[in-house]
């Protein structure tokens, strides 16, 4: 039975594979947290604009996931540099021993898993941002007018602090607040013959206007803000129209959300594939530690020139032992069994 | 009498100066967080001249900048002779300054005290230069075609907007300037002109705000114009209307949020001020217990450290005396040199 992929390691390519493993290992630490900060603001910015996706999208699912991946790989930077640490020290080494193997194993099927999982999740879930904001916002702009519904009553403050604070009008622009009805008729003089005309003027019966709401206004504007009657030149004197229209937003909320979001789950993609490739590094370095130590008894100094390896046999033999260790009931597993049952989670994963 | 005598042997002694170092190196910490807050409060001041017309006080944030500074430069130099001081070949070069150096303690201890002081009694003139800033920075609110003043409309609108708040005092304030540019007002139409005649200097005043004075919280879409007629509008009162408009003038919002600010950093900086008197009393005691070490050959031998070495008004005759005898030396020497001279004349 061969091992996999040897390595001899004689002290003084131990006592450096110990040294550069601690300096990745805080690496990994450092790179952890801020992908946890980054899936943690993320979460923040979706909790706030949760109101403007559906309720349907399951981009929420993403932080979730890189929080907790980021979180397994902080551990895994920490566990990396005090074992690294310990493995110059002969004193502090013993306690490391029995407890490196399980933290291997729960290192790179939980974390790699959990990473493999929030990378595809930051490949795939931004498409679906499209669709999810259309409908969310399409909800939100209805109900901009429902102040007295329970339950929708925030919708009209929501959206006037977002159209302010991302600078936006509308869904694509200020034309869409001519489509729906924004003024909520509890304001609406049932005596007036122009609101009457107006609600008369459609099958739906809706009080619609040429105007939008005070949150589309661009502060960057030479002239006080022009809300209402826009479609009309005439209604505002010395309105030049060749100059550049600077006196609503000009982009439209769903254009500038997306960018926001895909910019966001971007950054955190990157985070996260820098992170796992630190964590495949930092794991297979332990592994490479840990085996050429076991080769020398636990002792630390020892000038032997010890082989480290990544898996004590070939594929096929090792399969070929847990096959039959599974097949003949419960026998007491020899020291080598931790290391092989891992292999059929630890191979694919460690690709 | 010594004020506070105590009495250090050797181990006390190096526990002293260890603790001492420790502390001198925190407080170096605690002098780059100053630098940092009175950095942070100079760039907040600067963000907002514009509307207190770019004459507000920078003595405040500039006095955080010195202490932090100056608390770094004294701490680490402090650091280093509590270093030293455990070994007597080293501590022999620091003797003869340190009682000076002490001195220069004190009267830092007590500037920091002064600075922390500051920071809570400055609010009164950031006050008036905030009243007179807005107020001349809503007369240009139109001038959007005067160079030098173009940004002035832009800055009110962000600046209504941030701090939730209209106008100086409330949004009535706006009725009172005239806020929309000539540029953009029909001349020929009867209502512009009766607005123009109805007043002394000629001005289109009307009973409406700018957009920025507007509240998202309104459950109705937002009325600007026609503020006081109640008859222009479907179901307003605007005695009864509160939620319509921002109800809390810019002037109170800003100095609200400055008065804060520098409240939580004098109360930092005398955080700090506390740290410092300790140290420099702890200074002192090692400084004296250093003194008494009688015996330089015995390194292990107790000696006594105190304040002062005589009782407080002990202290201060004798300090009177020593500034009496340099004037009185310079009396004697004059009349040595009058005698001298007479009997040469005479």
């Amino acid at each position: 039975m061969a091992p996999v992929l040897p390595v001899v390691l004689p002290l003084q390519p131990r006592i450096r594979l110990a040294q550069g493993l601690w300096l990745l290992s805080w690496l990994l630490a450092l790179v952890g947290g801020l992908t946890l900060f980054c899936s943690g603001h993320l979460l923040v910015q979706l909790r706030h604009l949760g109101t403007f996706l559906a309720p349907s999208c399951p981009f929420a699912t993403l932080p979730q996931v890189a929080l907790a991946a980021s979180a397994v790989a902080l551990g895994t930077g920490l566990v990396g540099s005090g074992a690294s640490r310990a493995s110059l020290d002969a004193a502090q080494y013993p306690p490391w021993r029995g407890v490196l193997g399980p933290l291997l194993v729960a290192g790179t099927a939980g974390g790699g898993g959990l990473l493999v999982l929030a990378l595809g999740l930051a490949l795939v879930l931004p498409g679906t941002l499209d669709t999810g904001l259309e409908e969310g916002l399409g909800t939100a702009l209805a109900h901009y007018k429902d102040t007295e519904v329970p339950g929708r009553c925030q919708a009209k403050r929501l959206l006037d602090e977002l159209q302010i604070k991302h600078q936006c009008c509308g869904r694509h622009g200020y034309k869409d607040w001519f489509g729906i009805q924004w003024v909520s008729s509890r304001y609406l003089d049932p005596n007036d013959q122009d609101v009457v005309d107006r609600i008369q003027s459609n099958v739906e019966g809706l009080y619609l206007i040429d105007g939008v709401p005070f949150s589309c206004c661009n502060p960057h504007s030479p002239r006080p803000c022009l809300q209402s009657q826009l479609s009309d030149p005439h209604a505002h004197p010395l309105y030049d129209p060749r100059q550049p229209n600077l006196n609503l937003w000009a982009q439209g909320c769903h254009g500038v959300l997306l960018g926001y979001l895909q910019g966001l789950a971007s950054t955190l993609g990157n985070l996260l594939a820098v992170t796992f490739l630190l964590q495949a590094l930092v794991l297979l370095g332990l592994r490479y530690l840990q085996t050429a130590l076991e080769g020398l008894g636990g002792v630390i100094d020892g000038e032997g020139e010890a082989q480290g390896y990544l898996f004590p046999g070939g594929l096929k033999d090792m399969l070929k032992t847990v096959w039959l260790q599974g097949g003949v009931a419960h026998r007491p597993a020899p020291e080598e069994a931790p290391p092989e049952e891992a292999p059929p989670k630890e191979g694919p994963s460690e690709v | 009498m010594a004020l506070l005598k105590i009495k250090f042997d050797q181990k006390k002694r190096v526990k002293l100066a260890q603790g001492l170092w420790l502390m001198n190196w925190l407080s170096v910490l605690a002098g780059i967080i100053i630098f940092g807050l009175g950095l942070f409060l100079k760039i907040e001041l600067r963000k907002r001249s514009d509307v207190m017309d770019n004459s507000e006080s920078h003595f405040v944030p500039n006095s955080l900048i010195g202490m932090g500074v100056l608390s770094c430069v004294f701490n680490s130099l402090a650091g280093k002779i509590c270093y030293d001081a455990l070994d007597p070949a080293k501590y022999a070069k620091w003797k003869p300054w340190l009682k000076s150096y002490l001195a220069v303690c004190v009267l830092f201890n007590i500037a920091l005290f002064l600075v922390a002081l500051c920071c809570f009694l400055l609010r009164g003139s950031l006050e008036s230069t905030l009243a007179h800033g807005l107020k001349n920075g809503m007369k240009f609110y139109r001038d959007t075609d005067t160079p030098g003043r173009c940004f002035m409309k832009k800055t009110i609108d962000m600046l209504q907007i941030e701090f939730k708040c209209c106008g100086n005092n409330g949004f009535r304030d706006w009725f009172e300037i005239q806020w929309i540019s000539n540029r953009y007002l029909d001349f020929s139409s009867k209502e512009v002109k009766d607005r123009v005649k109805s007043n002394v200097d000629g001005r289109y005043l009307l009973d409406g705000v700018p957009f920025s004075c507007c509240n998202p919280n309104s459950p109705r879409p937002c009325i600007q114009y026609q503020l006081t007629n109640n008859s222009a509008h479907y179901s307003y009162d605007h005695q009864t209307e509160e939620l319509n408009l921002w109800v809390r003038g810019c002037r109170a919002a800003l100095l609200s949020y400055y008065s804060n600010l520098m409240n939580s950093m004098g109360a930092v900086v005398l955080l700090v001020w506390l740290f410092e008197v300790t140290i420099t009393i702890g200074l002192r005691y090692l400084h004296t217990a250093l003194e008494g070490v009688s015996n330089p050959e015995d390194p292990e031998c107790v000696s006594e450290g105190w304040l002062l070495e005589k009782s407080v008004p002990e202290t201060w005759k004798a300090f009177l005396e020593s500034v009496k005898k340099l004037g009185k030396g310079n009396q004697v020497e004059a009349e040595g040199a009058e005698a001298g001279q007479s009997p040469e004349a005479g």
